[in-house]
């Protein structure tokens, strides 16, 4: 204990339990564990030390951004160390340029568009908790949001990484000017849930603001025609940035918060579509798309008339999920992916599997991207109420699956869809993975646990292969 | 099985903590990158997410309320910035000075700051006569050059002393008039509130405030026997001296009718206060006797630029002129004028009324660290805090900054003073009054 804190310093070590306590979770607040130590680390140099005494007594560490994940990637397991990089938000580079930032990775998601902006640029993927999140965790889940079905996820916009490996050895895979030779390390790293080594640095593209953004707002009947007339939108071939639903309860709840935006209170459904480009391609689209609305029974557009009534739409759209706690004590935000041509069908099976438990629903989700967040209003010190929200979570990601869906479209699968894994791999598949895992950590230290549902007979059949063979790209 | 919020706890400590209020949070984080202290440290636990869910812990009987528990609830400015951005409503202000109140006498607390704290909350600040022996004592120090030298000590005394305001003469520490007469057609009459340090500490900022309104045409009454609104009381957990001192303000204010038979508003220069004072209706809701008398009471508070604009704008433009400011000025929100009231408009509107240059502070809505007697009890804390808006400040090129809170305007003012600028700190209403004194002069 005292070598961890002549590393990180006496601000950077937790121990009480008072201090530890609000570690205990991330978004998924019904699974907890109170972590023996936290470690707050301020540069690679300091998170290196960490981990390669950490490795050195076969201690599990757990990373953390902003624990804002809903998986419970960031759960601390017993008897382990919980490493946040909440003390490393330094912008180290904004190239306006060449079109690219390096941060470290604990920089909370706004900020770096907040950073870069006066160069007109802004980075895009923009999950709804961006005004929170960390671009560290946002690497560790392959993040979303809503500009992400023009943009693409995180993957998409991670060009250079700096990542600590379980042993504590860096690894320097950020050199954003040059193309990668070899193996992609970044492209895999995107997405391993803190399971493959800590990323302290990241190095992400930077996108030039749109000449001209629309921002539209139709008001429908019935959920089923918002969702008819999203595939109608994307089968049509036009081109949105982002195309969202909210339903009815979604927007009382928002409606009664701090973002109220003036969602209409009465509509079942709101479809948030968004068109960037020339002010010509903008135009051409909202006009194609207001065709398609008004085609499926829209019973009112309205065009936001200011950037302030823009930004208002869109933190409304991105706080309905804080907001949900306006109706019960605990949510369980699910993220299942579905076919877009099956939207209608999915969103009501899903609401149906709720229903029939007796459990609130209330669905915001990335419709474009058939990507839908069935969220449920529930009391976790209900334990028959739990046990009911995780059973529905289950049978939502069985149906979705077995839809031709799949399991997460950008939450990630932590602790949370563990089991359900087996629904969409072949246990050979998963083996695989677990060899890609034993590659980049043979101590299999780094957040045990989440994302590979264990099998004890698979932990001795594959020999671990060592961190030397893993290659060397970038250093 | 639908379980509500407002059943009882299942803990030991049930009531120690606001519980139902702490059920409101789900956890989404977007109160983190508001926070001050977050931002300061990096630790969840000191973050509003991380103290709600200690607090929950602590009322489900998960967690001791020990030492590292309350240095983290003390470590919060109580700005309310998380407030205005959780979706959930949670009110994080109320649970937090109620869990407060029942740590007030915790064996937790060293013995000397359980009794400093009282004696100062206690004793001097309801008492004018306290502060103005302890603000002459004070200066009678400064003129010696003896808290110049404290400043120089390392540590918290240090700090404690260099942010120490200069307490000006006597002939400026002098008390409000009980009445100041309209100028002009008099087209109304307010009250207001005195408050605790500014006689001593900001007596032209009073003097400034009931000069405009009654440049506006309002008649201004300054009750007397009532000067500390009690809301330094709450935010440290002592609601019953908080309760007590209400109750004197409402009663002092009781007589204090319009010409409607209305009770007359009572307009407050201080945003702390005004933000206290206008949700005295809910301090005092299990006091039958005076519930409802409070509530009427608050609805008549009015925060100083929230009253002209809404009330007394149009009396009040006339009386405008050119003035003489180093510009461009810039404002910065109070904490709890913007997150405390929602009032961010108004103050601006005023402004800009005057036709001089003016900026935007970056990041104008966080707090400065002042957060009444923080700056006093966490001198270092509240330094820290202070640092990254002076660095804000000064990319502005602002030379005048404006704000409307007692504690602000002597934060600033300590923290510039000790970096060697020149920007001047004034509150709105001095501003305005320069405005008022040249408009005479070229009306004359």
């Amino acid at each position: 204990m005292a070598h961890l804190r002549a590393i990180v310093g006496e601000e950077g070590l937790l121990e009480d339990s008072s201090r530890a306590a609000p570690y205990e979770c991330d978004g998924l607040a019904h699974e907890r564990c109170r972590p023996e130590v936290v470690l707050l680390p301020r540069s690679t140099l300091e998170v290196s030390k960490c981990l390669a005494l950490l490795h050195s007594h076969s201690i599990p560490v757990v990373p953390r951004g902003a624990g804002t994940g809903l998986t419970g990637g960031a759960t601390p397991v017993e008897g382990g160390v919980l490493l946040g990089t909440a003390r490393m938000r330094r912008v180290i580079e904004v190239n306006a340029k060449d079109r690219f930032a390096r941060v470290e990775a604990g920089l909370v998601n706004i900020d770096l568009t907040r950073a870069c902006c006066d160069e007109g640029l802004f980075y895009a993927p923009d999950p709804s908790s961006q005004a929170a999140c960390s671009l560290g965790g946002n690497v560790a889940n392959n993040s979303g949001g809503p500009h992400c079905f023009k943009h693409g996820n995180t993957t998409r916009h991670v060009i250079g990484l700096v990542i600590v490996m379980a042993n504590g050895e860096v690894l320097d895979l950020s050199a954003p000017e040059v193309d990668p030779v070899g193996y992609d390390l970044v492209g895999l790293f995107v997405g391993s849930e803190g399971m493959f080594g800590i990323a302290t640095e990241v190095t992400v593209r930077l996108t030039p603001t749109p000449e001209a953004i629309e921002t539209l707002l139709g008001v429908f009947a019935s959920l089923d025609d918002a969702c008819d007339s999203v595939s109608a939108i994307i089968a049509g071939g036009w081109d949105a940035s982002a195309l969202e639903i909210l339903d009815k309860l979604t927007i009382a709840a928002v409606e009664a918060s701090v973002f109220a935006a003036g969602y209409p209170k009465d509509a079942e459904a709101v479809l948030l579509v968004e068109v960037e480009g020339s002010a010509v391609e903008c135009h051409e689209n909202a006009e194609g798309i207001l065709a398609i609305l008004a085609d499926h029974g829209v019973l009112e557009v309205r065009r936001a008339q200011s950037e302030r009534e823009r930004q208002k739409l869109w933190a409304a759209r991105k706080g309905a999920y804080g907001a949900m706690g306006r109706i019960a004590p605990d949510l369980y935000v699910s993220d299942v992916v579905v076919p877009r041509t099956k939207l209608r069908e999915m969103v009501r099976a899903t609401t149906d599997i709720c229903t029939a438990r007796g459990l609130k629903i209330l669905n915001v989700f990335h419709a474009g991207d058939g990507n839908l967040h069935p969220n449920i209003s529930y009391d976790r010190r209900d334990s028959d109420e739990l046990r009911r929200v995780i059973e529905a979570g289950d049978e939502m990601a069985r149906v979705c699956v077995e839809a031709g869906g799949t399991l997460s479209g950008e939450h990630g699968i932590g602790l949370e869809k563990l089991a359900q894994m087996k629904l969409y791999f072949s246990d050979e598949d998963l083996e695989l993975m677990h060899t890609v895992r034993r590659a980049w950590d043979p101590s299999q230290n780094m957040n045990p646990g989440k994302l590979l549902p264990i099998r004890a007979c698979m932990e001795t059949r594959t020999r671990p292969v060592p961190v030397e063979a893993s290659g060397r790209a970038g250093s | 099985m639908q379980t509500t919020p407002t059943q009882s706890a299942p803990c030991t400590d049930a009531q120690l903590v606001d519980y139902a209020a702490s059920l409101d949070c789900v956890h989404c984080g977007l109160c983190l990158r508001t926070c001050p202290t977050y931002e300061l440290t990096g630790r969840e636990s000191a973050s509003p997410r991380g103290r709600i869910h200690m607090m929950r812990s602590v009322a489900e009987g998960e967690l001791k309320p020990d030492a590292a528990f309350i240095d983290e609830l003390d470590l919060c400015l109580l700005c309310r910035h998380c407030e205005s951005a959780c979706p959930s409503g949670v009110n994080f202000a109320a649970m937090l000075e109620h869990t407060r109140a029942r740590l007030l006498d915790s064996s937790e607390r060293s013995w000397l700051v359980r009794r400093a704290l009282g004696l100062g909350l206690g004793r001097v600040l309801p008492s004018p006569r306290w502060i103005a022996f302890l603000a002459g004592a004070l200066r009678f120090l400064q003129r010696l050059g003896l808290v110049q030298l404290a400043s120089r000590l390392p540590g918290k005394v240090g700090q404690a002393a260099a942010a120490c305001p200069p307490v000006p003469p006597a002939r400026e520490r002098r008390a409000l008039p009980r009445h100041t007469p309209a100028l002009g057609q008099r087209r109304g009459s307010v009250s207001v509130l005195e408050g605790c340090i500014m006689p001593p500490l900001l007596g032209r900022v009073n003097r400034a405030t009931v000069a405009v309104l009654a440049a506006a045409g309002r008649e201004v009454h300054c009750p007397r026997g009532a000067s500390c609104c009690g809301s330094l009381h709450a935010h440290n957990g002592d609601l019953q001296g908080a309760r007590e001192l209400a109750r004197r303000l409402i009663d002092k204010h009781s007589g204090l009718l319009g010409d409607d038979g209305e009770l007359l508003p009572i307009v407050t220069n201080s945003a702390g206060c005004s933000s206290h004072m206008k949700h005295y209706g809910a301090l005092l809701a299990d006091d039958a006797d005076w519930a409802e008398r409070a509530a009427v009471f608050g609805k008549q508070v009015f925060d100083f630029s929230e009253y002209l604009v809404r009330f007394a704008f149009d009396d009040l433009r006339p009386a405008l002129g050119p003035l003489e400011v180093a510009q461009p000025i810039c404002w910065d929100d109070p904490c709890h004028l913007c997150h405390g009231q929602g009032i961010r408009d108004e103050p601006r509107a005023l402004l800009d009324a005057l036709s001089i240059e003016r900026v935007e502070l970056k990041e104008s809505e966080s707090c400065c660290g002042s957060a009444g007697l923080y700056s006093v009890l966490r001198p270092l804390d509240s330094r820290a805090i202070l640092a990254p808006r002076l660095a804000a400040l000064k990319a502005t090129g602002a030379r005048t900054l404006v704000s409307a809170n007692p504690g602000c305007q002597l934060q600033w003012s300590g923290g510039l003073r000790q970096t060697g600028s020149e920007v001047e700190v004034l509150h709105i209403a001095e501003l305005l009054e320069r405005a008022l004194a040249h408009g005479r002069e070229s009306g004359e």
